[in-house]
């Protein structure tokens, strides 16, 4: 199934990937994501909490990015599996500047299986609009010093431990309502950020 | 034959359990005692190669008693499941394990097994195991299929399982010389029975006696215990299956073994405590079975009169992943679709093809609404291209009532020819016409159009064939008590067995038929059978029943002559009382039942009489030579072949002009089975036929994505018609040609009702628009866009 969207930001694109530059702020506005581990080049392993109405759990994911043209686009290849179903998603992500701020568009294309598909899949469009808004909202935040970043780090450099972030705050593990295709774009855009971050 | 009760509207004696909750389910068995319950991880994957399976998150959890995975499976067990019926054409059959090896093929492929306390845990632990996939390309929906850049099974060539051919006549040459020709595509999606009740079992080994019980929720309880003898390496003698009563089946219960039906008795032999599984819905949707879905090409050469001259069809069945039935669905749409038809030569080929979904077994019809919407829309076009009535054009083609028995020059679903044994369908068509207001119908159309209103009227056809072998079996036993306890062995999915039954058992034995007590399918009371489908049940075992209590009135009269020192001719048995004709001299069934066992010992009043010093001729052994103890008959029944049962459907509907909603204004159905045993009982199987059929028609369909997810796997977004979708009156006439072929002169009627839905309906939206209407189901949505494609088609 497809889900498209765009979204705009109140920052210039430099800002708003100097945002997604920083890990620990993603991993606490992607909604229900507790983990965000980096596992190899352009790859991450990932928890995340979600749920359509009943249809809730912990699900095991992993995102690649490929086709990198950094500023401009890339594309994310996200699987995911959980109790309450998988999904697998392909996201061509673009940004472009418009005026004060920076337009970002998505264009998914995912499988969602298992119950999730069966069972969830008519709500799935609007939970997946709703919970890309609850993200961005959340960058947006960020970038107007409103929210501030609170996640914790594990150092990368201490041996044989991979970067690890988590969101430390109270409350944010199981958050209700959230939904794992909505978090295709965030994360995405986590691990981009995470990418950037790394070359720089 | 006193004929008291057969052909009497007599009231079911089920309904007041049933109706008041009392009924027992595969999920009532052992309710109150220690029972283990099953949960089963299913994929998530259409297609997907199984790299790794790890269960280390599982075996800690506490109330988890065992986790199977294909690895853990031994000898039969790790097996396939049991192509049940093969075919010499059928070359690349394939059925699933009872859990993935290797490979996954459909979402809802069982993958592994856990018991725990209960299914709470079970479900827990089930959401602990990970699977490694490697995904595979997943084939979904005939083209792909036949397109076969991928191949569900990688050697399947073209995903093709099965290609089957036959021929009477040369159908291409005369369509070749035929003065009209017409070509016709025709579709039908796929479906699923949904019978409230999903599947469900209950094992428990008993290890004193060494003997297994498994209660589950079939249409075979024979089937089903001839496979777990052999899968679980036990004797036939060590297995008892027992029906309960069944929520429905419509024929997906009559596949079997399902994974769970083995594993579940497998489990509670090695646990040594019983364990139950219970499926759910969603488990229902993905992993039990659907049917319906093909695409079919027409041509046909008919002369002026709208004869058939020849049809050539050839259609693709999109069978799922797998094939445990064969080619039955096929076969029967390619040999039912002729209808009450006589083309002068017939031509229909069918590829059976794989595709990454559910299964395909038959559902109610049983590729016969598929036949009878191709041979109808080929009517209606005829009819069309040749601007005749369209029941003249049927007429001209029907087989006359003189012509029985017909024989097609096919072979049908039973490797039987097909033949028809009896029918009067100029006389159906007369009925139909009168019951729907068929000459009527023009004024009618213009007093709505009048209105603003449009209307349509359809008509569709079928012959079924029906009571398919190849046997059955009943047993009578007159108790002492003077109560009659019979068995058959078919399973009861709701059709009121336990009524008809006792009707005709009353009726052969002269007992008052409350004394009538009928189970079915339990292999402990009546271990031959084949099973319930194919509208057999009351040709079947109704006829076996008859055939039994008759044995055990011979018996009963024989007895009683000797003790009422008469002549057996000169007896009849009424209310339960066998009596000298004209005579006071009388004497209880129960009586005679007692004397047809001598004893040494009494155990009460009555067995006193039957005691070695108060009865029998002590110059002859108390038993003679060629009898045996008890007062019984036993008898099977075995036809030749199916006996066809007919019907015709008519339906007026009314489609908005602006949201294209269909509304039915009328349903007519004329109807014949034979001779009638229960009136009541055959017209509520065509109300719920009906139900069925108006939901295939237009709400129920499986809506797969390209990836092979069911998206629509709930009771939110498969839509089943609600009483308020069903036409509030159905008006149903009969007529009864008797069959030649079984004891009663009866026919099938459990499947007619769900027949013609599809060709009826799509005949009364395309009368009420104008435009053909060939691919079913249609919702309005879909009528929508059709309307505007032919606005725009007749646009310049």
């Amino acid at each position: 199934m497809k889900f498209t969207g765009q979204h705009t930001l109140h920052a210039p694109v430099d800002r708003v990937w100097e945002a997604l530059l920083d890990p620990a702020v993603l991993v606490r506005t992607i909604p229900g994501c507790e983990r965000l581990e980096a596992v190899g080049e352009n790859a991450y392993a990932m928890t995340v909490t979600a749920g359509v109405a009943a249809i809730k759990g912990t699900y095991s994911g992993s995102c690649t990015l490929t086709d990198l043209v950094p500023h401009e686009s890339l594309v994310m290849r996200l699987d995911g599996a959980g109790a309450p179903g998988t999904i697998g998603a392909t996201v061509p992500v673009t940004f472009s500047s418009s005026g004060d701020g920076t337009t970002v568009s998505y264009d998914a294309d995912a499988v969602v299986g298992g119950m999730l598909g069966g069972v969830g899949q008519r709500m799935l469009a609007s939970v997946s609009k709703r919970m890309a808004g609850e993200f961005f909202g959340g960058i947006d935040d960020v970038l107007a010093g409103v929210t501030p970043a609170g996640a914790t780090f594990t150092d990368p450099s201490a041996p044989g431990m991979p970067a690890v972030y988590t969101d430390a705050r109270p409350g944010r593990v199981g958050g209700a309502n959230d939904f794992w295709v909505g978090l295709a774009v965030g994360a995405g855009l986590v691990a981009l950020g995470v990418l950037v971050g790394r070359r720089r | 034959m006193t004929t008291k009760l057969f052909g009497t509207p007599v009231r079911r004696v089920e309904d007041q359990r049933l109706v008041t909750g009392q009924g027992r389910y595969a999920d009532d068995v052992l309710v109150g005692q220690r029972v283990l319950h099953a949960a089963v991880l299913r994929s998530p994957h259409a297609h997907a190669r199984i790299l790794d399976i790890d269960v280390s998150g599982v075996l800690d959890v506490e109330g988890v008693h065992l986790v199977w995975t294909h690895d853990d499976l031994e000898g039969a067990m790790a097996e396939p499941l049991p192509l049940l019926i093969p075919h010499p054409a059928l070359l690349h059959g394939r059925t699933q394990h009872a859990l993935a090896k290797d490979e996954v093929n459909h979402v809802g492929e069982a993958i592994a097994f856990v018991v725990a306390e209960d299914r709470y845990v079970a479900e827990d632990a089930v959401a602990r195991i990970r699977v490694d996939y490697a995904l595979l390309e997943p084939v979904v929906g005939i083209a792909a299929s036949r397109e076969a850049r991928t191949l569900v099974h990688d050697d399947v060539p073209g995903n093709v399982g099965a290609r089957l051919e036959q021929e009477n006549g040369d159908a291409r040459a005369a369509i070749a010389a035929a003065p009209h020709t017409l070509s016709l595509d025709l579709t039908v999606e796929r479906s699923a029975c949904q019978p409230l009740e999903g599947r469900g079992t209950v094992a428990r080994w008993d290890p004193d006696l060494g003997r297994m019980t498994v209660w589950t929720s079939t249409q075979t309880a024979t089937g089903v215990r001839g496979c777990i003898a052999a899968r679980l390496g036990l004797d036939l003698g060590q297995v008892d299956v027992i029906t309960p009563d069944v929520g429905g089946g419509f024929g997906v219960k009559i596949n079997h073994p399902w994974p769970e039906e083995l594993l579940v008795p497998m489990a509670a032999r090695i646990l040594g405590t019983p364990v139950k599984f219970t499926e759910d819905r969603r488990e229902h949707f993905i992993s039990s079975a659907h049917e319906r879905a093909q695409e079919h090409h027409v041509e046909v050469g008919f002369d002026d009169d709208g004869r058939v001259l020849g049809l050539d069809v050839q259609f693709w069945h999109d069978h799922g992943a797998y094939t445990p039935y064969g080619l039955i669905v096929p076969i029967i749409t390619s040999t039912q679709l002729l209808g009450p038809y006589k083309p002068q030569s017939y031509r229909v080929v069918f590829e059976s093809i794989y595709t990454n979904t559910v299964m395909v077994t038959p559902y109610r019809g049983a590729g016969r609404p598929q036949g009878c919407f191709v041979m109808e829309r080929t009517m209606d076009a005829i009819a069309a291209a040749l601007g005749k009535d369209r029941t003249e054009v049927r007429a001209a083609n029907f087989i006359q009532p003189d012509e029985f028995p017909f024989d097609q020059g096919l072979v049908f679903q039973d490797g039987r020819e097909l033949e028809y044994d009896s029918g009067d369908y100029p006389a159906m068509l007369e009925k139909i016409k009168a019951l729907v207001g068929w000459d009527e119908f023009p004024a009618f159309r213009e007093e709505m159009a009048r209105e603003g209103r449009q209307v349509g009227l359809g008509l569709a056809c079928y012959v079924e064939g029906t009571g398919v072998g190849p046997y059955e079996g009943a047993h009578v036993h007159v108790e002492t008590s003077g109560k009659v306890k019979v068995s058959t062995g078919l399973t009861t999915q709701g059709q009121g067995h336990q009524t008809v039954f006792a009707q005709i058992v009353a009726d052969a034995l002269g007992v008052p038929f409350d004394r009538v007590e009928v189970t079915t399918g339990d292999t402990r009371r009546m271990p031959y059978a084949v099973g319930t489908f194919a509208s057999r049940a009351a040709v079947m075992s109704g006829s076996a029943v008859h055939l039994a209590a008759l044995r055990a009135r011979e018996k009963a009269l024989r007895i009683a002559a000797d003790a009422l020192e008469a002549d057996e001719h000169d007896l009849e048995i009424v209310d339960g009382v066998v009596r000298v004709k004209g005579t006071e001299s009388q004497i209880d069934l129960g009586t005679v039942a007692v004397l047809s066992n001598p004893l040494r010992y009494a155990f009460d009043e009555a067995s006193k009489a039957a005691t070695q010093f108060s009865v029998g001729d002590p110059g002859r052994p108390p038993v003679a030579e060629d009898d045996e103890p008890g007062l019984e008959g036993k008898d099977f029944y075995s036809p030749e072949r199916s006996t066809f049962a007919s019907g015709m459907h008519a339906v007026v509907v009314e489609t908005d002009p602006v949201t294209a909603e269909i509304t039915i204004l009328k349903y007519a159905v004329v109807h014949d089975c034979g001779h009638l045993i229960n009136p009541l009982i055959v017209e509520g199987q065509i109300h719920g036929g009906v139900a069925q059929g108006v939901g295939g028609a237009l709400y129920e369909r499986m809506v797969y994505d390209d990836a092979g997810q069911l998206l629509n796997a709930s009771f939110m977004d498969f839509l089943m018609p609600y009483v308020t979708e069903v036409p509030a009156g159905i008006d149903i006439d009969h007529l009864e040609t008797p069959s030649p072929l079984n004891p009663l002169g009866i026919k099938g009627a459990g499947e007619a009702g769900v027949i013609p839905s599809a060709a009826v309906f799509a005949a009364a939206i395309e009368d009420a628009e104008g435009f053909p209407i060939t691919a079913m189901p249609i919702s309005p949505s879909e009528l929508f866009h059709l309307r505007q494609s032919h606005a725009t088609e007749e646009s310049p």
